[in-house]
């Protein structure tokens, strides 16, 4: 029943013992009727018993050099390296220190390297209705992880972003400082702002294969990304409800909501919260605000150009620009069925508050304010260990054109054989009306679809929730 | 909108956390999953407000890092946790949002309950994930053999003495009260007057418990003779062949001399595929496995289809405490496991 040890010696021992043990209690039981024997043979018995122990402590100690002697560790890493020297827990069983420690962390220098992780995103998409240049196969983005704690104070987190160009860059890089009072936390560096849901989202981390319409036409192809830094403060006082607050500044290059000097900053504020409902059910809601500067379009700087008065207008780069977001997310996961069954709903409003210069055809630049809005709904259920299916709405306007607006309707079926890769099919439609048309190769209508495939390698991930 | 939420809410707000008075001069202690909670509380009595952060119901490798667990590591002193990696997928986001510098990983008070624990399945050579979801330190399932909740005890005592010194006696006591019904549990009150604890602790954790049994003689007749308790239970069914669905029955196997022969995951983390459960159907029905173990939050089809086609019975037993009323809490989980499996055994056809 009981498995043995596989040392021989050992095994031999353990037969010494029964043995001597059997001599004792034969002993023992011829004399059980003496009553008066009974407090000699006790103390006899602890005494082979005190006697066993102190052998089997000699011949533990003479295991433990040996096996020392033959240089029997075993590399590999190690979390818990300090128990080794520490002096036993007075009354823990004897534990079989030398035999049964965690492998020791190799003395190379890999132990203090840090976690690398790579992920890439496989993507072909095809437009049904049109003949699209970005259309095909491409290996849309491969991501490198490096991941360590600096010292007991802050971590590093680095991720290099190479595009289809093969052009590389950081795409976030920053330092946390985790150990500041007050229930501070701060950030400094490259990093995605905190802006709603989504926006902090890598893109292989998104729950669909395209980014919302409205993330898109409000920051651009990129999300919103700043470098700077950001102090967060988890609010005291809430009982057991999390309420958080972010602070940033940053320059930003952002291209479409703040595509001024970087020497004109971008601030934003975060707040936060999640309500737990049940074990299995949470509501978060989320509300920023970004304020900062933006400059000239495209196409106005294309305007001036085709009127050819480059030489004498110069449109402002110090615009005012504010969008903030609401957002509202609800998640259920069964505790006990929650690896085959849960549900997300998902929703972000954006509203943009930006000033734009136009040329008027009298040849002057015209400054109004454009106050347009955009959001998604995305809904996703989990119906199978691997299995889950979401739908997407969209709506946008664009922050330099509130009568363009477009609508957006996604189907997404996302298969994960494993925690480490993923595929997703989406069908997408988009309808815009005319003038959102014009940004679009006056395409008013269109039906695409997406096929992604994202394996990533390295160190089993942290979820975020 | 945030005022409407701040009024509906509160009534509905259900601490999903354990719901710990946060009376003042309390340490405060946050386990990841239950059974770590409960050896927490039987140690810490008054002097401690546990909250454990699992629930018995979950599959302890996928916990949802919810941000009111954020809330609560805020200001506890000393965390608890499994280690092994069981729950690298979840307790770093925890920590690294708590803004408590005690309990980041490496702090005083993150407290690894497996650093003194014989692991076991520790991986040699390369890992590499086609093995499927493997963990580099070894098996973390280990408080699946309740004598490790020995060792855990003597952790978390430790812990205990160190972040609040002025109990440390009664800390000291209350382990070992701990440690002495473990032991009266495991090995049944006769036994334990007659040989000791400390001693049939060792024997058992040295793996030596059944020669002492059976070589050692009182009364005319084995030592063993005297064993009762959890594992007086399932000693007649000492080697019998079972088929657990994860890798998680190892140390229990080990503990009560089951011998695990297959596992329904292909790999683990791997969900079977219809072409496993058609081949494990075929080498199950040739052979003499009487029972397939399985876990209350994975999937029952499987199992279901091969109980069915084999005739092999199949239980769902939970290794973690507090998941429902007879498994409340660690010892009536234990009295639920064995007394299960005994039962199982017992009315299979070629039990014994």
């Amino acid at each position: 029943m009981f498995k043995a040890f596989s040392w021989k010696d050992l095994v031999c021992h353990a037969a010494a013992i029964a043995a001597i043990m059997l001599c004792c209690l034969a002993t023992v039981r011829a004399e059980e009727t003496t009553q008066a024997d009974a407090g000699v043979v006790a103390a006899m018995q602890r005494e082979i018993r005190d006697l066993k122990e102190q052998l089997r402590a000699l011949k533990e100690q003479v295991d433990a050099l040996t096996r020392a002697g033959t240089g029997a560790a075993t590399p590999g890493p190690s979390a818990a390296p300090q128990e080794q020297v520490a002096p036993q827990a007075p009354l823990a069983p004897e534990p079989q220190q030398p035999l049964t420690q965690p492998p020791r962390a190799a003395s190379t220098g890999n132990a203090f390297n840090p976690a690398i992780s790579a992920v890439f995103q496989a993507i072909g998409n095809a437009s049904i209705d049109h003949d699209i240049d970005d259309e095909g196969l491409s290996l849309s983005e491969a991501e490198i992880g490096l991941q360590a704690v600096v010292d007991p104070y802050a971590r590093v987190d680095l991720f290099l972003a190479f595009g289809t160009d093969g052009e590389a860059e950081v795409e976030e890089g920053y330092g946390t400082f985790l150990t500041l009072p007050g229930g501070l936390q701060a950030k400094a560096g490259r990093f995605k702002s905190n802006f709603g849901k989504w926006n902090q989202l890598h893109n292989h981390a998104f729950p669909t294969v395209d980014r919302p319409d409205a993330l898109t036409s409000f920051f651009g192809e990129e999300s919103l990304t700043g470098d700077g830094a950001s102090l967060s403060w988890l609010l005291p006082g809430t009982g057991s409800t999390f309420v958080e607050s972010v602070t940033e500044i940053t320059s930003t290059s952002n291209d479409v909501m703040f595509n001024a000097r970087r020497s004109d900053p971008m601030l934003l504020e975060h707040l936060s919260s999640v309500f737990t409902l049940s074990p299995s059910a949470t509501i978060g809601v989320g509300a920023t605000g970004a304020t900062g500067k933006a400059g000239p379009t495209e196409e106005l700087v294309d305007a001036i150009d085709d009127a050819g008065l480059s030489a004498t207008l110069t449109p402002s780069d110090d615009l005012p620009s504010n969008v903030f977001g609401v957002d509202l997310t609800y998640k259920w996961k069964p505790l006990q069925s929650g690896l085959y069954r849960s549900f997300l709903w998902q929703t972000e409003a954006v509203h943009s508050v930006r000033d734009v210069e136009e040329l008027d055809p009298s040849g002057v630049l015209l400054e109004g304010t454009v106050r347009s809005f955009g959001g998604y709904s995305y809904a996703e259920y989990q119906f199978a260990k691997r299995w889950r299916a979401g739908l997407r709405y969209d709506y946008t306007e664009f922050p330099d054109d509130d009568s363009a607006h477009q609508r957006g309707g996604s189907a997404v079926l996302r298969v994960q054989p494993t925690e480490f890769q993923e595929f997703r099919f989406q069908f997408k439609h988009t309808g815009r009306n005319e003038e959102a048309a014009a940004r679009f190769d006056d395409i008013d209508s269109d039906n695409e679809f997406f096929i992604e495939w994202i394996p990533s390698i390295g160190p089993h991930p942290a979820h975020a929730y | 909108m945030i005022r409407i939420v701040r009024t509906i809410l509160p009534p509905l707000l259900v601490a999903s956390i354990g719901g710990p008075a946060m009376a003042a001069g309390k340490l405060q202690v946050a386990a990841t999953v239950p059974n770590l909670g409960f050896i927490a509380s039987e140690i810490g009595g008054d002097h401690v407000a546990v909250t454990t952060i699992g629930s018995g119901l979950q599959d302890a490798h996928f916990v949802e890092p919810k941000p009111s667990f954020i809330v609560r590591l805020r200001s506890v002193d000393l965390l608890l946790v499994n280690g092994l990696d069981l729950e690298i997928g979840w307790v770093p986001p925890l920590t690294q949002g708590a803004r408590n510098a005690e309990i980041l990983a490496g702090g005083p008070g993150y407290i690894d309950c497996s650093s003194r624990i014989n692991v076991l399945e520790v991986p040699t050579g390369a890992l590499s994930r086609a093995q499927g979801d493997v963990h580099p330190f070894g098996n973390p399932h280990y408080l699946a053999d309740p004598l490790n909740a020995e060792i855990v005890a003597a952790e978390i005592a430790d812990a205990f003495k160190t972040a609040d010194p002025a109990d440390a006696a009664d800390f000291e006591k209350r382990r070992a009260e701990f440690v002495s019904r473990l032991h009266a549990a495991l090995f049944g009150p006769e036994l334990l007057d007659l040989v000791g604890g400390a001693k049939l602790s060792r024997l058992a954790q040295t793996g030596e418990l059944d020669t002492f049994l059976q070589t050692s003689m009182v009364e005319g007749k084995p030592l063993a003779s005297r064993l009762s308790g959890w594992l007086g239970k399932l000693r007649p069914y000492a080697n019998v062949k079972v088929v657990t669905y994860h890798k998680d029955y190892s140390y229990f196997a080990k503990r009560f001399g089951l011998d695990i022969v297959e596992f329904v995951e292909p790999k683990p983390g791997i969900p079977p595929s219809l072409k496993h459960i058609e081949e494990l159907t075929q080498r199950l029905s040739a052979g003499d496995v009487k029972l397939l173990i399985t876990r209350p939050y994975v999937e029952h089809r499987s199992t279901d289809q091969l109980s069915e086609r084999t005739k092999i019975p199949v239980l769902t037993l939970p290794l973690e405490a507090g998941g429902t009323p007879e498994t409340g809490d660690f010892f009536k989980l234990f009295d639920h496991v064995t007394s299960r499996i005994a039962t199982s055994l017992d009315s299979s056809p070629a039990g014994r």
